[in-house]
């Protein structure tokens, strides 16, 4: 059962590191990355926090832009070049092609994620001399890997039923609304001028959305003082949160999936 | 070809409603989750000696059955909340966007050179942008609050009052999302002890708050003595210098640096001189009921305030009068205001009453405060309104003039004989114990109208004057001037 699975999850790894566009993508971002400590002079009296800020932003903003260019071409690509036809015609389920591609993708990306850690770890250890600062640094992109591999669920699960630019601005409009409503949620709750009608539709939407923003751990990371509560707690329960909709995704895209004509 | 594959999909949709419940469990958690405000920080010491600081949830507000990673991630994760009000809708995108601290960075760059050219009025939209982007950039909250509340002025260089609010609430909001450290805590005293210079227990209230954060550097921490005996809790001053005196002592004596040392010398001669003081002005002899006669504060010294206030053209006003304390260091608050002007008050207003910052003050309101300087006893300034209609725009029908010296924001040597809560002061006409709360003060106001200050209708001929009974010129002889039309300031007396 799980042999196809392996098998096309390993052949849309080679696809994907042979990709030149995702490859310019990462390319960029590691330029970036490489620049970052120039730019600590934005701030004068907080170059750390501005550098640790930027580097991890460079890091969520380049994996977001490959799982999204990555997975959003899987299927609708194969369907194109009628490739389908032929994985299909072996002893190969949708339901397995659909996760291998998954897994394939996010293996993908978990490759060049740890790419960018690499020099993001480096290039802050070549900048500060401070080694102690990396343990911390290196959970945000953990954390990030976790965000991108349920954005491309999203993606994936988009790619079996719309258009590769349609899903490209769905998935990063999905990523954007998910990662900024968790504090705008906040904001509305808090405030005393919200009607309650407001309140209660904005719990509705912060439940439904993919919470993107329960991974964007890198505050405490960036201005370090407040000690976190129950922080491996905090971690597994996001991670499983992730698994619970990602495969909620997948399967709802296996379902979708199998009812297309192709 | 066409191919289609058929799966049974009900055990599929019974997978995706469990993982639906999962999410939505994991989520919201079980029970009533706490908000983002119902946490305080609380700094912890550790069995090793160390201290932490985490977030723990307030006296009286329940803990959830099961905490939603929603909420652990607004406790622990989240940059700060935001206050969305006056911000615009650009605004609020970038404060939710990425890349916030190098954006607010790259914002903040930019004021400095509105700073450099004087375009004071630019900078305030990018000093709320930047806070709201980063709102751990306590420079920007620290900054912007002193260019709020110090640097709008008109062209005589009073400041514009009317932006107070907005800077304590900036600082208000810079101290909520930096409670760690400090600095807010402290810049927010700072503006209610230097700027405000009148209601010292909010100075004390911040400065106690900045006091329990361990970061705060030896020589701020001096500050709160001063903030003590203006807010005329003079044992409790003395109790702190002591506190302090033993502390600077310690680290003195464990670490000779230069700076150590002076900072214990500089707490040694405050002592000194508070407790010399205190024994002058009959602190120690008040406390144990004996009387104060031979004490420097016994008689209190009658001050002999008049006043008269000449509208000489439009928006210009002359203001003149006495003050029979003849040392230099006198500075008599002088305020205009609209009659009905929000949150008012006797010679001031409620300076805390918002927190929202609104980078844009009621424009349709005056407010204007000026500092009488007394020198040979007398005061002699010309106010000049005519050229900041914006600061002044004298929409409203009603206004007030009011007259204020209050002896906690006086110069030590004056202090000497009115003491910290006056004491040692009188004034015969103008003599007010209700306007604040425990303390002598001089206080006396007159309603003043439209067409009066702007000499139109009925007065475009006339002169208005509004003095004292008991103002005399400066040759002596009592007010006597034809041509001109006189209110007379109501005092005790006549009461």
């Amino acid at each position: 059962m799980f042999k196809p699975i392996a098998s096309i999850a390993a052949t849309t790894v080679g696809e994907a590191i042979r990709r030149k566009v995702l490859l310019i993508i990462l390319l960029i971002g590691v330029l970036f990355l490489v620049v970052a400590p120039g730019l600590g002079m934005l701030s004068a009296r907080s170059e750390t926090t501005v550098l640790r800020g930027m580097m991890l932003g460079i890091i969520q903003l380049t994996s977001a832009v490959i799982a999204i260019v990555l997975t959003v071409y899987m299927i609708p690509n194969e369907i194109e070049r009628r490739t389908i036809y032929t994985i299909l015609s072996k002893p190969v389920q949708r339901w397995q092609f659909l996760v291998g591609k998954y897994f394939g993708a996010v293996s993908a990306l978990l490759m060049m994620m740890t790419l960018m850690t690499s020099v993001l770890v480096f290039t802050f250890w070549l900048q500060q001399r401070d080694a102690s600062a990396i343990p911390d640094l290196i959970k945000a992109p953990v954390m990030y890997f976790v965000q991108m591999s349920l954005l491309a669920a999203v993606a994936i699960f988009f790619s079996t039923f719309v258009s590769p630019l349609v899903n490209f601005f769905l998935s990063g409009g999905l990523y954007l609304l998910g990662s900024l409503f968790a504090p705008f949620f906040q904001t509305l709750q808090e405030s005393q001028g919200t009607p309650q009608a407001a309140k209660i539709f904005a719990q509705l939407v912060n439940t439904i959305l993919p919470n993107f923003a329960n991974y964007n751990i890198q505050n405490p990371i960036i201005n370090p003082g407040q000690q976190i509560q129950n922080e491996s707690s905090y971690y597994l329960q996001v991670t499983v949160y992730g698994v619970l909709y990602i495969a909620g995704l997948l399967v709802a895209g296996t379902i979708v999936f199998d009812r297309r004509e192709v | 070809m066409s191919m289609t594959s058929g799966i049974n999909r009900t055990p599929l949709l019974g997978a995706i409603v469990g993982c639906a419940l999962g999410v939505f469990v994991l989520q919201n958690g079980i029970g009533t989750q706490p908000t983002g405000k119902q946490y305080e920080s609380v700094t912890e010491t550790l069995k090793n000696g160390n201290t932490r600081t985490v977030k723990k949830l307030k006296a009286g507000v329940a803990t959830p059955a099961f905490q939603g990673i929603s909420s652990s991630w607004q406790r622990d994760f989240n940059q700060g909340t935001v206050e969305t009000q006056g911000l615009s809708p650009d605004q609020l995108l970038f404060a939710l966007a990425g890349f916030r601290e190098m954006i607010a960075g790259i914002l903040w760059v930019r004021a400095d050179s509105f700073f450099d050219s004087g375009n004071y009025d630019a900078i305030l939209p990018i000093i709320r942008l930047v806070t709201v982007l980063d709102p751990k950039q306590i420079d920007v909250y620290a900054t912007g609050m002193w260019h709020i509340g110090y640097n709008f002025t008109d062209e005589e260089q009073r400041s514009d009052r009317r932006y107070i609010p907005s800077a304590l609430a900036l600082g208000k909001e810079g101290a909520r999302n930096n409670s760690l450290t400090y600095e807010m805590f402290f810049e927010t005293g700072w503006m209610w002890y230097h700027k405000i210079d009148d209601d010292y227990s909010n100075a004390v209230k911040w400065f106690e708050l900045a006091q329990e954060r361990p970061d705060m550097i030896p020589a701020r921490r001096n500050l709160i003595t001063n903030a003590y005996e203006r807010d005329g809790k003079v044992d409790k001053s003395l109790d702190t210098l002591f506190k302090l005196y033993e502390t600077a002592g310690k680290k003195a004596k464990e670490d000779a640096a230069f700076g150590n040392k002076q900072n214990r010398d500089t707490l040694e001669n405050k002592l000194d001189t508070t407790l010399v003081r205190m024994v002058q002005r009959g602190w120690f002899a008040g406390k144990d009921g004996r009387p104060l006669t031979g004490y420097d504060v016994n008689p209190p010294f009658d001050t002999g305030f008049s006043a008269k206030v000449t509208v000489t053209e439009a928006r210009v006003l002359r203001f003149e009068g006495t003050w029979n304390v003849l040392p230099v260091g006198t500075r008599i608050r002088a305020v205009l205001r609209d009659a009905d002007f929000p949150n008012a008050k006797p010679a001031g207003m409620e300076w805390d009453f918002s927190n929202d910052v609104n980078l844009d003050p009621p424009r349709d309101k005056t407010f204007m405060q000026e500092q009488l300087f007394v020198r040979n006893q007398r005061f002699n300034k010309k106010v000049d309104m005519s050229k900041d209609p914006t600061m002044y725009p004298f929409t409203s029908k009603d206004y007030v003039i009011e007259f204020y010296y209050n002896p906690r924001s006086a110069p030590p040597h004056i202090q000497d004989k009115f003491s910290w809560n006056g004491e040692g002061f009188t004034d015969k006409n103008f003599l007010n114990t209700q306007v604040r709360e425990g303390q002598r003060v001089m206080y006396t106001s007159v309603k003043i109208s439209k067409d009066q200050l702007l000499r139109r209708g009925d007065w475009r001929e006339k002169v208005p004057v509004i003095k004292t009974a008991n103002y005399l010129d400066k040759d002596g002889k009592a007010y006597n001037q034809a041509d001109q039309v006189t209110i007379d300031l109501p005092s005790l007396r006549a009461n």
